[in-house]
């Protein structure tokens, strides 16, 4: 369970991870760090829509 | 002059915290959880607050002005229908479309040999949760959404789009209802978040009951593993959708993981473990639980014990009360009690009566809330609604 909880192939809040999405962007020339951020957050949303699909709806 | 709302609401989250703290506040606060009854007092039918959630919340601000509780439920009407139908999702009967305008929705348990997940699929499942959801689960719970490598469709494309934007609209407008309701009422939020077991989500949305019963007795190590991976999303869900201030309890919904569903050896084994995981997940970052506890848990309640003290509220329905304040009592908050056949069928002497059984019982010490059994639907008289109110309101005082 421990290793279950820690280590999941896709984590919670994830639809597609970050490390996946970056390798498609060319070299970004500003800080990387800011569209990481907005990556993480608008994808959350997709999770979002899964996931209370299943829980609340 | 016009009342203080803002006193009002301080002074009824005062007490409504108190007592989830299993405090001893100046009276039994008042939480009822009323869902088509607000369509009832309002003056609407079911289908108008199920298919449109403005009215919904319409009719559960006249009830907080209506009613002296201390927290309420901006929409317990909880499932839209405008969502679910812009989903296409399969397993509602809406009010007006399916079934009669004055029924509430019903969900329609999947057919023993049609469930929403085959049984060898708990792998895919347990690899990778979410894109078992996404790729399998959605698009065959949907009448509309096509599953990956089939061909791509206008209304698969509208059928997300319109999802994902209904869903931002309705959160977004029971955020605002929680405002409304503090400003023009003076009512506090009951609850903040969603929670569901492993075990009961595999059971409701996966394989259906009969299929998870199968599964538990042909298979249990994968109903573990699945309930294993599941934890994590969930624990996410519920904290995501959390009260920030940790003012209101996260509700847990109780469906069918304890005994009969499922054997005392299938709850410690399985459900148990797995929910223990979530919930002191949950516990360490300071949100509370309301155990929303359907049905009999009396068999359960010395494990529920063994939790962090005032981490959970454990509600009756159709537990011993006595029993759930000897074992529970000097840890947690107590909620609930009155039977829902009581609101509807019986009379105001006999729902007062039932609130002092209540509050003899439970409430000496504090650490109890005055609620239904279950979510009140269309079939609880107002005036039996109002009796246990006001009696609360009597008698209930420290």
């Amino acid at each position: 369970m421990e290793e279950a909880q820690n280590k999941p192939k896709r984590p919670p809040n994830v639809c597609i991870p970050w490390d996946e999405k970056h390798k498609e962007f060319p070299k970004i020339q500003g800080d990387t760090e800011i569209v990481k951020r907005t990556w993480e957050e608008i994808d959350a949303l997709g999770y979002t829509f899964i996931w209370h699909c299943l829980v609340s709806f | 002059m016009a009342p203080d709302m803002e006193a009002l609401y301080n002074e009824r989250l005062t007490r409504y915290s108190t007592a989830l703290q299993n405090g001893k506040p100046d009276k039994v606060p008042l939480r009822p959880f009323a869902a088509e009854f607000a369509a009832v007092y309002a003056g609407m039918t079911c289908q108008e607050v199920t298919q449109d959630y403005a009215k919904a919340c319409k009719a559960a601000r006249a009830l907080a002005a209506g009613f002296d509780w201390d927290a309420i439920v901006g929409n317990m009407v909880y499932v839209w229908t405008g969502l679910t139908q812009a989903i296409g999702l399969k397993y509602y009967a809406a009010p007006g479309v399916e079934i009669s305008s004055d029924t509430a929705f019903q969900y329609i348990e999947p057919p023993e040999d049609d469930a929403h997940m085959k049984p060898e699929e708990y792998d895919a499942l347990i690899e990778d949760p979410t894109g078992f959801l996404s790729n399998i689960w959605l698009p065959r719970v949907s009448r509309d959404i096509v599953a990956p490598g089939e061909p791509a469709t206008f209304r698969s494309h509208m059928a997300y789009l319109k999802g994902g934007m209904a869903m931002l609209q309705y959160f977004g407008a029971l955020g605002e209802q929680n405002a409304r309701l503090r400003v023009e009422a003076g009512m506090p939020a009951a609850i903040g978040g969603i929670l569901k077991a492993p075990l009961d989500i595999i059971a409701d949305k996966l394989r259906g009951y009969l299929g998870l019963t199968n599964d538990l007795l042909t298979m249990p190590e994968k109903v573990k593993e699945a309930a294993e991976a599941l934890a994590p999303h969930l624990t996410a869900v519920a904290l995501a959708s959390s009260d920030p201030e940790r003012k209101a309890p996260i509700s847990f919904w109780m469906h069918r993981g304890g005994v009969p569903f499922v054997t005392t050896e299938q709850f410690e084994t399985i459900y148990w473990p797995t929910l223990r995981l979530v919930i002191d997940a949950l516990w360490a970052e300071g949100a509370q639980v309301l155990f929303y506890a359907e049905g009999d848990w009396t068999a359960h309640l010395e494990r529920f014990a063994e939790l962090p003290e005032k981490s959970i509220i454990f509600h009756l329905d159709r537990t011993d009360p006595a029993e759930a304040h000897r074992v529970l009592g000097h840890k947690f908050c107590i909620t609930g009690g009155v039977p829902n056949a009581l609101l509807s069928y019986g009379t105001p002497d006999e729902v007062r009566a039932k609130c002092k059984e209540l509050i003899d019982t439970c409430a000496g010490d504090g650490g109890y809330c005055m609620d239904a059994s279950a979510i009140m639907q269309n079939d609880s008289r107002v005036e039996n609604v109002r009796a246990m109110t006001e009696f609360t309101r009597e008698y209930g005082v420290y």
